[in-house]
């Protein structure tokens, strides 16, 4: 069962109060600079300002790991989390122009990045450093902070098949409210 | 359901079988549902050593759980706590990094001295001892008055407590905290029109408002209200946004009133002049249950929308609609912060969103009420506590029979306690306030005369309170350098150490953060929370408590019985055995009756904690086990240790004993015109001797459905305010000169002679600055308000690598056209000055900030955050903090640091609280290139300091 991300802008506007952000880089250890998760804001200050916190997607078809030229990028059997091998990564920055969303991430400095390799989100299932003291490959539950500290309800993770049911959900309360104008979905 | 005796065990089976669980328990299944990973989040992975703690958050007075992973006794992380019923693991920025600032390297580790322009680390007995000498020789000297305590919001309610009685039995009422510039004004307002000056309602229960009007960004200042405020937005709550700027909240609402700043009691007049035109008001909810409506009426009805669209800016096509939401979404409440309370009409400006509420017949009921959000994380209980100069704790005031109350509890002789005092005069009289507190140490200077006491202050205790939030910041500064000795005791090493230019007499005493010691905290909702020890403390700090009782010690060598009496009814014990459980049984919760702090036990509390999961989420109360019925936090007034608490005050549909309440009758039972205050509604006069029988349990009242408080009305009139109905004053600094001739601000006597101790003028000020035409001087509206990356004075944030990154600095959002026409363009940097410190003989006040150049702000208005401190008039001073060893080692400078903005605000005072205005001033914004000192080659400054002194002497 693929798991997945979503905004929910539509139903839950984002306040950009930024906890995704934060807990991601203290949960994953993510250095400075480098933004698993970053809310962006269009049109701020003025009516109309939307925030989208955006992340990696965990495409079903992800298009960075098809521009992978040394194939670092795979994706779980399991649940379908894209990861990347650090230690085959070359920096290339191919996949940060083949990604839609901006996901892909590098490190401050230089070039293309301190450490010259690609990190993104995990789904929390690695830490930026993905081996542990004994050099062996860290992998946690799948379970996103960001979605879990979201004061919105912005965030929703889970298998796709629960996100949409959360949306019609979320839909149908609107729809008895007489709210619903228009169903507009970003992503 | 499950009404069974379950054992701890038991509970714990039910809650690993995480499905049946949440069947089990109806409506928290939707929650379940929308809040993904609940469920799982139960089973943790398990890791080796790796143990849990429950705790609560440090920033604001949201109050929200987080569970923060301990390892070998180091704090290693944090991880959503998912079953507290307030927040639900939901986080903020801050709230999700807090681990980092716990574990800050810039935290101060050893007690500092400074000592002949050098930093020097000295062991806490020697510390404690220069302090205790240091105070006995101020006292011998110059008397008890000549010390200034400012406590902090930022400690458990049971260090508040003792710092107030700390100070009580020093023998001054010269101890003041956050709460003064904070929400003084919300006591005062709301205390005057209905009893208790507290948010009436809580978090949670804004799910059930049906539209709700901030006047406040609480989407900043407050993110994890929003998972409430979002939850009644998606059931189809109508928004309201009353905000100068276009903030993150006013983008999520749906209408938006941006209105000039300091013109709020307009607006609302407006409003209620629509509901009162169109017969929207609640007519029985005013016969019954409120007094004064109809003197009321005659003022709001020169209000209409098109008066109010001069003076505010608002649009009268907006407020009617803003009227129609209000009166046809039932219940409607009301929520504001700073942004309201923050000026000269603070009380006045709280008096009129009362008022809104009883016109709509909103107070009192689920949904509804005003909910002033605060700022701290235990601000309310600091309040409760009553770390002000004005009154004892649970806010009995100053007079003989208070002090004789709490004497009794402290099992103390009054009139031992008088001794302690320089005479009953001043042991009746309210000290010095964090706002004006600076002109106490200033007395006797070129800049300052005239204080109501005999001696200036000669020692300052900085205990947890930032400088950048105190406004007036230059004579802060000054300040810091004449006094004889400032103590800093805080985490991190509060701007107030560097700030000062001075070489000696700085001692900076490391106390732990709340995370290191244990304690109850009460949040904005009045709900008491027990916030667990996580680690011990980090390197050699202390608890705040311990601190105060070592202090007591080292006194007690030189004023020999102090400690005894002052450890009495702990029996002696020494500082390291006395617990806040201690603190809370035996003192707090047996003397604050006057807000009903009696049945907040710690055991309660404990246990709250611990079955957290019995909680539901909506109405807050649990549904089965141990605290079966009892209200999450037992928010007061908790008459006993078998009553729920009270979630919404002045509830008068449930029983007492099930949390109902009703407004106090706290002004006698007639008014002057002789009209009834009991209520219409069962009403009753107050239990005779209900603040001060230390011996009753209220059961026999509340067996009988009476309020021990009394069943009363609200006050739409209060005869004993400076207006008794609200009206719209300019505020002292305005743009607008014409509608200052017509709605001008207070005349200087209303703050009679002396007000706390010092003299204070309003209209003298307005006058000077109309004379001058300072307004063509500086034309721009001056706001200040928070980021959400940072909190308060920032040391807790600005010393946090994560939001330091997040926010690095300081800068002053101003509208494209200003900007243009000032050839500034985003990201250049600015010179924002105004006249603020020329009526004390400084020179104008600057600010160096980056330009925002944004629509957020409208035209004329320019926003900055207050949070910054490490530099002062554009020099930075980061170089006079301390390095960890003193002298050596890192240094403990902030890791972002900027100008402080608070030293633009403008000189004026609430007359009830002395609040200061830090919200609605006037300065310039100069590009920094282009400033050269332009008002002083005019002579303006001049001009202006001669004619305000001409004014204040005549």
């Amino acid at each position: 069962m693929p798991l997945k991300f979503l905004a929910d802008v539509y139903h839950s506007p984002c306040i950009k109060c930024r906890g995704c952000e934060a807990i991601c880089r203290n949960y994953n250890q993510v250095p400075e600079g480098v933004f698993r998760i970053k809310v962006v804001t269009i049109n701020e200050g003025r009516p109309g300002q939307l925030n989208f916190p955006l992340q990696c997607l965990h495409c079903n078809d992800p298009p960075c790991m098809k521009v992978c030229p040394v194939n670092a990028i795979w994706k779980r059997e399991e649940d379908g989390v894209v990861l990347v091998k650090k230690d085959i990564c070359i920096g290339c920055g191919y996949c940060a122009s083949a990604c839609p969303f901006g996901a892909p991430q590098f490190r401050k400095g230089g070039v293309m990045g301190l450490d010259g390799k690609m990190d993104k989100c995990t789904y929390c299932v690695q830490p930026y450093d993905p081996k542990d003291e004994q050099g062996k490959e860290i992998f946690r539950e799948p379970k996103p902070r960001c979605a879990m500290v979201c004061p919105t309800g912005t965030i929703v993770a889970g298998e796709q098949k629960e996100i949409v049911e959360m949306l019609r959900k979320r839909a149908a309360e609107k729809m008895a409210m007489g709210q619903l104008e228009r169903v507009f979905l970003f992503f | 359901m499950m009404d069974l005796k379950l054992s701890r065990r038991d509970f714990v089976k039910v809650a690993s079988a995480a499905t049946l669980f949440t069947a089990g328990l109806g409506n928290f299944g939707k929650y379940v549902k929308d809040v993904r990973f609940v469920k799982k989040a139960e089973a943790k992975e398990v890791e080796e050593g790796v143990k849990y703690v429950k705790t609560i958050c440090l920033f604001c007075a949201v109050g929200c759980g987080i569970l923060a992973k301990v390892k070998n006794g180091k704090l290693i992380g944090i991880e959503p706590w998912t079953e507290h019923p307030i927040n639900r693991g939901k986080l903020c920025v801050k709230g999700a990094s807090i681990n980092y600032t716990v574990t800050s390297p810039k935290r101060v580790r050893y007690p500092l001295i400074k000592e002949g322009g050098k930093w020097r680390k000295i062991s806490w007995e020697e510390a404690l001892d220069r302090i205790a000498k240091k105070m006995m020789e101020i006292r011998e000297k110059y008397g008890p008055d000549a010390i200034f305590f400012a406590g902090s919001a930022h400690t458990s309610n049971e260090g508040a407590y003792l710092m107030r009685k700390f100070m009580a039995f020093w023998g001054s009422n010269n101890i003041d905290h956050q709460a003064r510039i904070c929400h003084s004004t919300t006591v005062a307002g709301l205390g005057n029109t209905w009893g208790y000056g507290a948010m009436t309602n809580n978090f949670n229960d804004m799910r059930n408002s049906k539209a709700i009007i901030f006047f406040s960004n609480p989407a900043e200042a407050h993110p994890v209200s929003f998972f409430h405020i979002m939850e009644a937005k998606r059931r189809g709550a109508k928004l309201i946004c009353a905000d100068p700027r276009f903030s993150r909240t006013a983008a999520v609402s749906d209408l938006h009133l941006q209105f000039r700043p300091g013109t709020d009691i307009a607006l609302v007049w407006g409003i209620c002049h629509e509901i009162i035109k169109n017969g929207w008001y609640d007519e029985n909810f005013i016969r019954e249950r409120t007094y004064g409506f109809e003197k009321a009426r005659e003022v709001i009805m020169k209000y209409p929308p098109e008066v109010v669209e001069e003076i505010t800016g608002v649009p009268a096509e907006k407020i009617r609609e803003a009227a129609y939401i209000l009166a046809h979404n039932k219940p409607a409440t009301l929520q504001y912060a700073m942004g309201a309370t923050q000026h000269e009409v603070g009380t006045q400006n709280i008096r009129a969103f009362a008022i809104l509420q009883l016109l709509l017949g909103n107070a009192g009921k689920p949904g509804g009420g005003v909910n002033a959000f605060r700022g701290h994380d235990n601000v309310q209980g600091a309040t409760d506590m009553c770390v002000l100069s004005h009154t004892l704790p649970s806010y009995y005031g100053l007079s003989e029979k208070a002090w004789r109350h709490w004497a009794k509890v402290w099992g103390v002789d009054y009139e031992w306690l008088k001794g302690r005092f320089a005479s009953k005069d001043f042991m009746e009289k309210k000290g010095f306030t964090m706002s004006c507190w600076s002109l106490g140490a200033l007395a006797g200077t070129e800049h300052y005369d005239g204080i109501d006491q005999p001696s200036p202050i000669k020692m300052l205790f900085l205990w947890g309170h930032s400088t950048p939030s105190i406004g007036n910041v230059k004579a802060v500064k000054k300040a810091y350098e004449t006094v004889e000795m400032i103590v800093v005791v805080d985490p991190f090493p509060e701007s107030a150490v560097a700030l000062a230019e001075r070489d000696d007499g700085i001692i900076l005493l490391p106390a732990c953060t709340q995370w290191e010691t244990s304690g109850s905290v009460t949040n904005s909702g009045r709900q008491i929370q027990w916030r667990d020890k996580v680690i011990d403390p980090l390197y050699e700090s202390k608890s705040d408590i311990w601190i105060i009782f070592s202090l007591v010690k080292a006194l007690d060598k030189y004023d020999p019985g102090l400690y005894e009496k002052f450890t009495k009814n702990f029996g002696g014990k020494s500082p390291d055995e006395i617990t806040p459980e201690e603190v809370l049984d035996k003192e707090i919760t047996v003397g604050a009756r006057a807000i009903g702090m009696i049945g907040q036990k710690s055991w309660r509390l404990k246990r709250q904690k611990e079955y957290d999961y019995t909680f539901d989420p909506e109405t807050l109360r649990s549904v089965a086990g141990p605290c079966k019925g009892e209200y999450w936090g037992l928010p007061w007034p908790c008459w006993n240790e078998r009553h729920p608490g009270t979630p919404i005050l002045y509830r008068n549909d449930i029983p007492v004993w099930e949390g109902g309440h009703d407004f106090r009758v706290k002004w006698g039972t007639k008014a002057p015109d002789g009209e009834s205050l009991l209520s219409g509604v069962n009403g009753h006069d107050q239990m005779e001797g209900w603040t001060t029988n230390l011996e009753t349990d209220y059961s026999e009242w509340l067996d009988k459905n009476m309020v021990p408080s009394g069943r009363g009305r609200a006050r739409i009139f209060a005869w004993n305010l400076p207006d008794p109905v609200p009206v719209h004053r300019e505020p002292l600094w305005t743009p607008k000169p014409d509608l200052a001739e017509k709605y001008p601000t207070y005349e200087d006597d209303v703050y009679g002679k002396f007000h706390f101790r010092v003299r204070v003028h309003a209209k003298s000020y307005q006058v000077a600055w109309l004379k001058k035409k300072l307004y063509e001087y500086s034309p721009l509206v001056w706001t200040s308000g928070r980021q959400v990356e940072h909190h308060g004075g920032g040391a807790m944030t600005r010393n946090n690598p994560i939001l330091a990154e997040f926010q690095p600095e300081l800068y002053v959002e101003i509208n494209p056209e200003d900007a243009i026409e000032r050839g500034i363009r985003d990201g250049d940097l600015c010179m924002v000055v105004s006249f603020r410190g020329v009526e004390l003989g400084f020179t104008h006040a600057h600010v160096v900030a980056k330009a925002k150049v944004t629509s957020a702000v409208p035209k004329g208005v320019v926003f900055l955050p207050f949070h910054w401190a490490g530099v002062f008039e554009g020099k930075s001073y980061v170089e006079r903090f301390p390095r960890a060893e003193g002298e050596s080692g890192e240094s403990l400078a902030p890791y972002a640091y900027g100008d402080t903005p608070n030293i633009l605000n403008p000189p004026g005072w609430d007359p009830s609280t002395q609040m200061q205005n830090t919200k609605a001033g006037m300065c310039q914004v100069f590009k920094l290139e282009a400033y050269e000192h332009q008002w002083e080659k005019e002579g303006v400054v001049e001009d202006y300091r001669k004619l305000i002194k001409e004014l204040i002497r005549g």
